[in-house]
């Protein structure tokens, strides 16, 4: 009784529209769920994917309050400022914090014992390792873009080669300034015993990674403290490991070692690789198919 | 024409419905909504095409071989863009100039200017002071979620049209070029009023667009606020679904989208981590979060189950109004984009809907929660591609669980039978309020 007057209803025929409509869509994306059990993760999408940055040596976790400051204004952007300093007994103080729903926070990694050297270097890049573990296990971001200023490129890179788990979280680009690969060496055919120890592990830089490494120049040779040189050995490592890698030169009024995070141009090249790059490269920005580390 | 109420609770608030449906404020509303259904209609259209077809992580995309990143398909892309966005993404604008005019012309003044003015007011109101685009506007607010702000807007610059100048002059005798004039300057004391107020609004939001204070407030508490026991977070699912619920009743937003899961939170992306880890969604530690309940068994067809009173209306309604309108309506719906329905019958400010729009997702969720804890279906954990249709979300999202499926149906059948008696009732109405226009007690 109750079918035959819904069969006579002229709208049946829409019901059962919708009805097929629904199993067709069904159908497929049985099958494919099926198929893709081990790429289901491939669905999360992190909302999140900070600018991680690390200040160079004698520099404090304040070190980028100005930038951040410039870039914000600049563009009329609003990205938040999460500053941490790790101590030397690997305890970690924070200051600043990260606004909820900010997809691009900033966030500097500073060390108490800033000093230069190798051995500071292993020391700092382990903090640092101790530092981002935190910020996996708070944020559950699964991208990131990586800056560093002069030492903390080393430290990166260091990280990158002894620390970083390629498996569930993965560097879109990184950018830093002044990196001293061969500290103060200037003839790139002598290599440091950093330089050749890095050279040695580059296997293990993820190679999905986009890399530009500014070096600034007065008066032809290095910034006042890094030959451009030791920048340049940069390449012994990345070059033909990595996706891209990009050796940019710097000159003019702010070109000097400590200043060039200060310099206009600097400021545009900052913005583009590593703040915007979702926004200027819409075709790139592809999902990102990794989930944040469970055991945390 | 007689109208048989078969019980009290209907006859009171058949009668309530009718009560402010008569007020002016409510008849203005319903014109404005009509108004903006065919754009509403035409951008849900293009937001499938948008979401589900183009879209990152659409549904289709995902589940058929994915288009290539080519030239054909950057174009496809910036024209379904550019249709949306000047459809369904400005119906907030659309709805001030009709709001004013209305408004205005209730009063006997100058419709047509108000509503023009109602347009630049409502855009300068939204307009950005951004350094990077020079002439630019806040999206969000352009679309459904400004909704309430630009029919409350409208109709205050309607009165403001009342209060500062005098009556309209009859402008059918008055063909000539002084007629126009003298149109326009007695009326140009309310439009100066309108943009300088505007102006202040905007001043005043471009400044707390910084700190983005009460969104902000809410999405922290949705997103960050955990905790480890399953009634606070049952409780806590709930009340900001109802939030949700409400809110899109009056076109504002919510915590929760009903497009998919935009920002995973930290407890389902623990789940998720838990089912990679065991390959089973079974027994996952956070059973009731937002995309356990909310997002697979709440939204189909859009926030409020509009999916049910779809079907509802196709079912028992005899109105020509409603049919069409759902027929219409329907293809969006099976995406999750129930825009067309919420304008079209609408069930935006309309008293009747809002029990059903409530209480169908309310009794989807609770129910969907009883059969978790009872282990009759497992949760869902996998996240799951934007726009997929509301009754795949739980299927998909267990992993193709059978009983995720067969509970879908039971709720989308559920949230019909709760919105039956009152699509009925909504009939009623329509036929005492055309009763009373006809006999002239409006």
């Amino acid at each position: 009784m109750r079918t035959r007057s819904l069969r006579k209803n002229k709208n049946f025929k829409y019901l059962v529209l919708l009805a097929i409509i629904l199993v067709l869509l069904g159908i497929p994306s049985y099958i494919w769920t099926k198929k893709n059990v081990t790429t289901l993760a491939g669905r999360y999408n992190s909302p999140m994917s900070p600018v991680i940055m690390i200040p160079g040596s004698s520099a404090s976790a304040n070190r980028f309050d100005d930038l951040v400051k410039i870039v914000n204004r600049k563009y009329g952007e609003h990205h938040s400022l999460l500053k941490m300093t790790v101590h030397t007994n690997d305890t970690i103080t924070y200051s600043g914090s990260i606004r909820p729903n900010d997809e691009r926070p900033f966030i500097v990694v500073g060390f108490e014992n800033n000093n230069d050297g190798y051995s500071n270097i292993k020391k700092q890049a382990a903090w640092f390792n101790l530092a981002f573990n935190k910020l996996k296990q708070r944020y559950r971001f699964n991208n990131f873009n990586a800056f560093g200023h002069s030492n903390g490129g080393l430290v990166w890179t260091y990280f990158f080669e002894n620390y970083f788990d390629n498996s569930s979280i993965s560097v879109n680009q990184m950018l830093t300034v002044g990196t001293p690969y061969n500290f103060e060496e200037k003839n790139t055919s002598n290599h440091t015993q950093m330089l050749n120890d890095l050279i040695k592990k580059r296997d293990k830089i993820p190679e999905d990674m986009t890399y530009s490494s500014i070096a600034g120049t007065q008066l032809y040779t290095d910034d006042g403290i890094v030959p451009l040189g030791s920048v340049d050995a940069g390449k012994y490592i990345y070059e033909g490991h990595i996706k891209h890698y990009t050796l940019i030169t710097l000159t003019g009024s702010k070109a000097q070692h400590s200043d060039m995070i200060a310099s206009d141009q600097f400021i545009n090249i900052f913005h583009q690789y590593i703040v915007g790059n979702n926004i200027n490269n819409p075709g790139h920005n592809k999902t990102n198919k990794k989930v944040p580390n469970p055991q945390q | 024409m007689k109208v048989q109420f078969s019980n009290k609770f209907e006859e009171k608030l058949v009668r309530l419905t009718l009560k402010i449906q008569r007020l002016l404020i409510y008849r203005i509303i319903q014109r404005t909504l009509l108004l903006i259904f065919p754009f509403a209609l035409f951008g849900s259209f293009i937001k499938i095409i948008q979401t589900v077809v183009l879209g990152k992580e659409g549904f289709l995309t995902d589940i058929f071989p994915t288009l290539n990143n080519d030239f054909v398909y950057r174009q496809i892309d910036n024209i379904t863009n550019g249709l949306y966005n000047l459809s369904l993404g400005w119906v907030s604008v659309i709805a001030i100039f009709g709001a004013a005019k209305y408004t205005a012309k209730y009063y006997h003044r100058d419709d047509q200017l108000a509503g023009i003015t109602g347009i630049s007011a409502y855009l300068i109101v939204d307009y950005s002071y951004s350094k990077v685009q020079p002439f630019s506007f806040h999206p969000a607010i352009l679309g459904m979620r400004g909704l309430l702000f630009a029919i409350v807007l409208g109709m205050f610059i309607g009165w403001l049209f009342k209060i500062s100048s005098r009556l309209a002059p009859n402008l059918i005798d008055s063909k000539a070029t002084n007629g126009i004039l003298e149109r326009t300057f007695i009326s140009l004391k309310p439009i100066i009023f309108s943009l300088i107020i505007s102006m202040i609004f905007s001043t005043l939001i471009n400044i707390t667009y910084y700190s983005e204070a009460p969104g902000n407030f809410i999405n922290s508490l949705a997103t960050e606020y955990t905790s480890s026991n399953n009634w606070a977070q049952l409780t806590k699912t709930l009340i900001f679904s109802v939030y949700t619920i409400i809110m899109s009743f009056f076109g504002w937003s919510g915590a929760y989208s009903a497009l998919g899961v935009e920002k995973m939170d930290i407890l389902s992306t623990v789940n998720l981590n838990y089912a990679l880890q065991k390959h089973t969604a079974w027994n996952a530690p956070n059973p009731f979060t937002s995309s356990t309940l909310y997002h697979a068994f709440a939204t189909y067809g859009g926030t409020g189950c509009i999916l049910g009173l779809i079907i509802a209306i196709l079912i028992v309604s005899r109105d020509k109004d409603f049919q069409t309108v759902a027929r219409w309506a329907m293809i969006p719906s099976i995406f999750n984009i129930g825009s067309g329905v919420m304008t079209g019958i609408p069930v935006l400010f309309n008293v009747i809907f809002l029990i059903p729009f409530i209480l169908a997702p309310i009794a989807n969720m609770l129910m969907a929660a009883v059969v978790i804890s009872l282990h009759l279906m497992p949760p869902s954990v996998y996240p799951v591609p934007i726009g997929t249709p509301g009754p795949l979300i739980a299927f998909i999202a267990t992993n193709g669980s059978w009983q995720a499926l067969g509970f879908s149906v039971v709720a989308i059948a559920i949230s019909t039978y709760i919105y039956i008696p009152f699509v009925k009732m909504a009939a009623k109405v329509k036929i005492l309020d055309n009763l009373g226009l006809e006999e002239g007690d409006d």
